[in-house]
Order: structure tokens, then sequence, then C-alpha cells
């Protein structure tokens, strides 16, 4: 491979962009294959219930579509923040805070009821996470401190402070001293969309949210300085963009999605404030917006994709009885083969000589 | 005309319960699906290692007649719910679920399955279909503290513990009691680390019990080695629960308050199998062969020794009883009256820690 260059092609075949998947797919498939037979497993069960299973079962399916649900919220609003290169990694802390401020209604009011308490709830979640993410941007424009470092910091603040509330002021007073909350009251629990499923409305404001940022990123002004000062610091500054300014959007933005996902995800399958409420979200919401290449009609479709990963990685450990490891190794070289297959999309190897030249 | 009082009642949902169970006579052959839950990974030693292995004798007993699932490393929420969820759409009709944060969607599947078992870790739930089971650590954490005050030169034990739930107060408090037993000068410092599994802050702990002088250290719940090597390093004797590391600290391991689970998971597999199963809260020790303790350290003085074995003797045929009054609490106020002894109702609930147990609870 000495010489070989990779250079970028000047226009990516729409053919080889739906393939690349495809083929992403099938070099995953051909890797762990062999290593289901090393381990004496059956791959034609582990691969159906780990790919098929997700979507012809409407169990499943629904399932994932659950799972999709804050993925969807907090890539939208991290993506957008990506592309003006404001890099914030706290959307686990700013998810935890939202669930925290959703969660003060039920645990302060637990005997309140009226139609409007979930709605409440989600908005104050989202109020939570944007001002959880305030603090970088006030940080990073007054003192120019790194928004990277700063929001993976708040997320172990988060963390702190959920414990915190749930060993002490919140703690269920019939607990028997284990951290959590109450059960929350009827009313403060999202409705959900079809019975017999968790799926609940949550979904559908994730899906508005993506529209919201389609239209906010593609065609307004607004989100045009963003993309350029992403792009071209120097010349939006000469432009008279405020970087400032793209700051502070792009962390409320994301906060407020990742806080909306957190009171969603308390309100909705959780049903009480516990520790397992920070479970990577806002983590692998990162991996979703950078998936579905920042944009938002990708990471629709990447944030299915990766729901459907974790629904089928769980069935392939209850129904093929295959070790939790072996699910993640599934998972990491199907990421590994697809990020391999997109730069092969963007770029094409090129001989000596042609670099040379 | 028939009225509905409460006996033709009773004989109706008696009549349905019957007819229900009757599919299931028709597929005696299929194999009994079980599954376990735990939260951590089974591995080598810990909670859930202990868990997987009280499996292993159903395992030897039956052999096709059941299927056994693990699940392992199941975070507690959503994700334990749907996981529950499915295996019991799958066929499993004996679910373990292996830790206490599993209980509102163990519950639920409880209601919704009346031909579900639900055996479920150290809650305090119960249903006709639905027993929650803990072991009585304290038991052999007492035996431990004895020894703890025996080989301690400074006075002070320490205890990294997961989280401030009555099952963990216990057993440090009974550690604290059987130490006071041996040296009533004796004092036990607690770290709360807050998490079952988190290896780097469970270490960090031990380290700062030791810097404080604590010469002997209760690893109280953690499902690695993480405390055990780290007091093996230091020359600290070190103990745990449900199953043994003495491989991680050849020198200075202190013994282990073993958990076998087997005879519960056995007796209840059976009652299941039997259709006599019938929920109950399952607080276990040693009289049911489920707490044992074993890899005794050499270095433990043999009068010492000597005293634990009649206690442990005691405890076994029930004349000796570690919460057994007088014992003062943290704050001073008598907990348990001279003479009297603490009921299980109050052990499993337990909210307080006696005196001699430096750290305040987190409140």
């Amino acid at each position: 491979m000495m010489g070989y260059r990779m250079i970028r092609r000047t226009t990516a075949s729409r053919r080889m962009a739906v393939l690349a998947p495809l083929a992403a797919l099938l070099a995953a498939i051909v890797l762990n294959f062999v290593l289901y037979l090393l381990m004496g497993k059956d791959p034609g069960a582990v691969f159906y219930a780990m790919l098929l299973e997700p979507f012809i079962s409407w169990n499943s399916f629904a399932e994932v579509l659950l799972k999709m649900t804050p993925l969807l919220l907090i890539a939208q609003g991290l993506a957008i923040g990506f592309r003006a290169k404001v890099i914030n990694i706290g959307a686990e802390g700013q998810f935890v805070l939202g669930a925290i401020f959703a969660s003060s209604v039920p645990v302060w009011f637990p005997q309140a009821t009226g139609w409007w308490l979930w709605p409440l709830m989600l908005l104050l979640g989202a109020i939570g996470g944007a001002l959880w993410a305030a603090l970088p941007a006030f940080w990073r424009v007054r003192l120019n401190a790194s928004e990277i470092l700063v929001t993976l910091m708040m997320n172990l603040i988060a963390a702190q402070l959920l414990a915190y509330l749930l060993v002490g002021p919140w703690k269920d007073p019939m607990g028997f001293n284990f951290p959590q909350t109450v059960m929350f009251q009827w009313d403060a629990m999202v409705p959900t969309l079809f019975p017999g499923t968790r799926v609940n409305v949550a979904l559908i404001l994730a899906l508005v949210w993506s529209v919201l940022a389609w239209v906010y990123m593609q065609r307004s002004f607004q989100g045009y300085q963003l993309v350029v000062g992403g792009l071209a610091p120097h010349a939006t500054a000469y432009a008279g963009f405020s970087e400032g300014r793209a700051v502070w959007l792009s962390l409320l933005i994301g906060g407020f999605a990742a806080g909306l996902a957190g009171a969603a995800e308390v309100a909705g399958p959780l049903g009480q404030l516990q520790r397992g409420i920070a479970s990577g979200y806002g983590y692998a919401a990162i991996i979703v917006a950078y998936l579905g290449g920042l944009h938002p009609v990708g990471i629709v479709f990447s944030s299915l994709f990766m729901a459907a990963l974790y629904i089928g990685g769980d069935n392939a450990m209850v129904s093929a009885g295959l070790p939790a490891s072996a699910v993640e190794v599934f998972q990491g070289s199907l990421l590994v083969c697809y990020l391999a297959a997109i730069v092969l999309v963007r770029y094409r190897f090129a001989r000596p000589a042609e670099v040379a030249a | 005309m028939t009225t509905l009082n409460r006996r033709r009642f009773l004989q109706t949902s008696a009549a349905t319960g019957l007819a229900a169970g009757l599919p299931g006579l028709a597929h005696a052959q299929d194999p009994l699906g079980i599954a376990l839950v735990v939260p951590s990974p089974v591995g080598e030693v810990g909670w859930s290692h202990a868990l997987a292995m009280g499996l292993e004798p159903i395992k030897a007993e039956y052999g096709d007649g059941v299927n056994i699932t693990i699940l392992e490393n199941i975070p507690e929420g959503p994700d334990a719910d749907r996981i529950m969820n499915k295996v019991v759409s799958d066929g499993t009709r004996v679910l373990v679920a292996g830790s206490f944060g599993y209980q509102n969607g163990a519950m639920q599947i409880a209601r919704r399955n009346p031909d579900v078992t639900v055996l479920h870790a150290s809650g305090f739930m119960v249903a006709p279909n639905f027993s929650p089971f803990a072991a009585k650590y304290f038991q052999g954490t007492y035996l431990m503290g004895m020894a703890a005050a025996a080989l301690s030169k400074t006075g002070k034990l320490g205890s990294v513990s997961a989280f401030a739930i009555p099952e963990l107060i216990t057993s440090i408090n009974a550690f604290a009691l059987g130490a006071q037993s041996v040296n009533p000068d004796v004092e036990v410092s607690v770290v709360w680390v807050n998490s079952w599994f988190d290896p780097a802050q469970e270490q960090d702990a031990a380290k700062a019990l030791l810097a404080q002088g604590c010469d002997v250290i209760f690893s109280n719940a953690q499902d690695t080695p993480s405390v055990v090597s780290v007091c093996e390093e230091a020359g600290a004797y070190v103990f745990n629960l449900n199953s043994s590391m003495k491989a991680n600290a050849p020198n200075f391991y202190l013994g282990c308050v073993e958990t076998d689970w087997s005879p519960f998971f056995v007796e209840s597999v059976k009652a299941h199998m039997d259709g006599t199963f019938e929920g109950r809260n399952a607080f276990l020790g040693v009289e049911d062969g489920v707490v044992k303790i074993v890899d005794w350290n050499p270095d433990i003085p043999a009068e010492t020794k000597a005293r634990i074995d009649e206690t442990a003797a005691g405890i076994a045929d029930g004349s000796f009883h570690p919460f057994t009054g007088r014992i003062v609490r943290q704050d001073e106020t008598v907990g348990v009256e001279d003479g009297e002894t603490l009921s299980d109702e109050a052990i499993v609930s337990m909210d307080w820690h006696v005196a001699g147990v430096t750290t305040p609870l987190p409140k």
C-alpha cells in the first residue's frame, strides 16, 4: 500500500451510497458467522433474532420505536451543533437533568391530577436540559473554555446530582432506602400510542422535532449561518456572523432536545426517577448523529437502525442464547464495517503514479 | 338462579385456574423454561455468579426437562422490563429476577401471567406467584466481625458498601456487633459507592478506608475482586459475600460469606412443577443451607476460632441470634431492648446503624 493515497471523489455515486450499508451488513454477518460457528451457536437463529425479528415481530418493532425516540430527539439536537462545530458531548447529563426537572412535578405533587401534567413535565424537562447546557455555553463564550471538556465533565456532575436526589430528598419514603423516587401517578405518564405496547406520544414529538430540524438547517438563514460557521469560521466572522451566538444556539438546542428526551423517558417507560435513567442514550446519540451524516433525514434512519441493533441484540441474548459480549462484538463490527464503507463511498484509492501526476 | 357469594366465587376461580392449568399438562414433555436476569456479567465471582451457580443443580437434576437461559449485564429500567417480557413470551415459566431494581417490571409480569413463577432478589413485594428472596448475610458477617476484631491491630474496621439498603445495613450492623463481642471498642467506618458494579470507585473507597487506619475490610456486595485485591496488596485482611475470592487474596483472605441459592431454587422449581408454588417472603440463612462460611483464614487465633465455631453452631440451631438486645443505635437510643430479638420484618426493613458504626447513614 506504500504510496497509495486516499482521494476524495468529486461526486459520490448514489448507487454506492445505497450499496455501502448493505455491503457493510454483509461483511459483518460473514465475520460474525465464523465467530458463532466457533462458539457452537446456530448462526441462523442468531441472525434471525438480531436482524429480522426487530422488524417482523410487532412487539419487537414497537420496542424499536420506543428505543428510537430518545436517540432521534437527542441526535437531531446534537447534529445542529456538530454542523456548527460546537461539539456537545454532554447530552447524557442534559438528558438526566431533563428527567430530574420533569420528575419534580410528581415528586413534589404526588396527588396532582390533570391532563396538563405530563405536557408540563416534558416542557420542564426540556428547560432543564437547556439550562444545563447553558452553563458550558456561558463558559465557552465568556472564558473560551472548551465546550467538549466542560459538557463532558458536566455529565459526571449530573450523575452525582441524580444520586444525591435519589438517596436524599427525593427518596421514596416507603421504598426501604432504595435509591428511587415514588412511582408516578397516572396523569404524570406520557400516553401510549398503540395499546399493548410502550410506544408513546414522545415518538410523534421526535418526528415533529426532526421536521423542524430539517426546516431550520436546510431552509432557514440562521441554520445556514450555523453551517457556514462550522465550515469556515473566519469567513463567517468577516461576514459579521457571531460565533458566540452559534455556541449559544447550538448548546441550547442540543440541551433542550436531550432534556425533552430525558423527561419522556422518565414519564414514559420508566415511570419513576431511578439510577437506570442514565443508560447511555446521550453518548449513543453522538454515534447516531454521525451515522446519519448529521443530516435530519439521515438521522431518522440511523436512529431506527441503532435502535433495531439494540433490540435485536437483546433478542439474540434471549432467544439464541448469545452472551452479552458477543452481541456487543456484532454491534461493534457492524459499525466499523459501515464506517469503512462510508469512507470508500466518499474516497477512492489512488495509485502512486496518479498521486505524483 | 345462583347467587354469587364468596364461596361460590372461590369455587369458580379455582375451576378457572384448573382449566387454565390444563393446557400445560398436554405439553408435559416440553422442557420447563427457566430464565435468570442479572445486572452484571456472570463472570467468575460475585452476586450474579452465585445466582447462576444456584441453577446448576436444577440442570443436573432435570437435564433436558428444563431449558435455562441466563441474561447477564441487564441494566435496571426499561431494558430489563422489555427483556423479562420477551423471555416470558418466549415460553419461560420460572423467572429469576436477580436485582432489586427489577421489582416493578417483574411484578407486572407476575400479575399478567398467573402461570409464571417469579423469584425476585432482595425485594419486599409478595404475590401468589411472586416470591422475594434474600439471604441472612448478617449471620455470616457477625462471625466475620468476631474474626476481624481478633486480627485488627488498630481496632478500626471498614466496609466498602454498594447501596444503603436494609440488606447491606444489616450486614454491616452484624459485622460491628460480632466485632464488639470480641473487642467492645471496635469502630466500623463505611464508604457507600452507590453502585453494584464500579471496580475503579470500589478500589478508591478501599484505599480511603485503609488510609484512615482500617486494617480489616468488608467488601459488601461487590461483584468483582476490586476491594479484595487492593487489601491483599496493602496487607489488610478482607472478606466478601456470595462467592469466594480467595484466589485474589491468597494471604489476607479472611473468608467468604457464601450464598448457595440452589436449595431455594430447586425447591421453588419443584413446587412450580407440582403446581404447589406459593409466593412468600423467603428470608434464607444458615438453617436453610443458603448461607455458608468458607475459606476461613488460618491466621485467626485458635481461641477466637473456637468461639466463632460455637457461635456458628448457635446460629444454625437457632439458640443464638445476632440481633438480640440490648443493642444501642448509632444515635445512642435503644434499638433492641435487653433480651429481645429483632423480628425478620424488622431486620428486612432496618434503616439504622448500631453504635460503633461511625459513619452516619445517607439520609
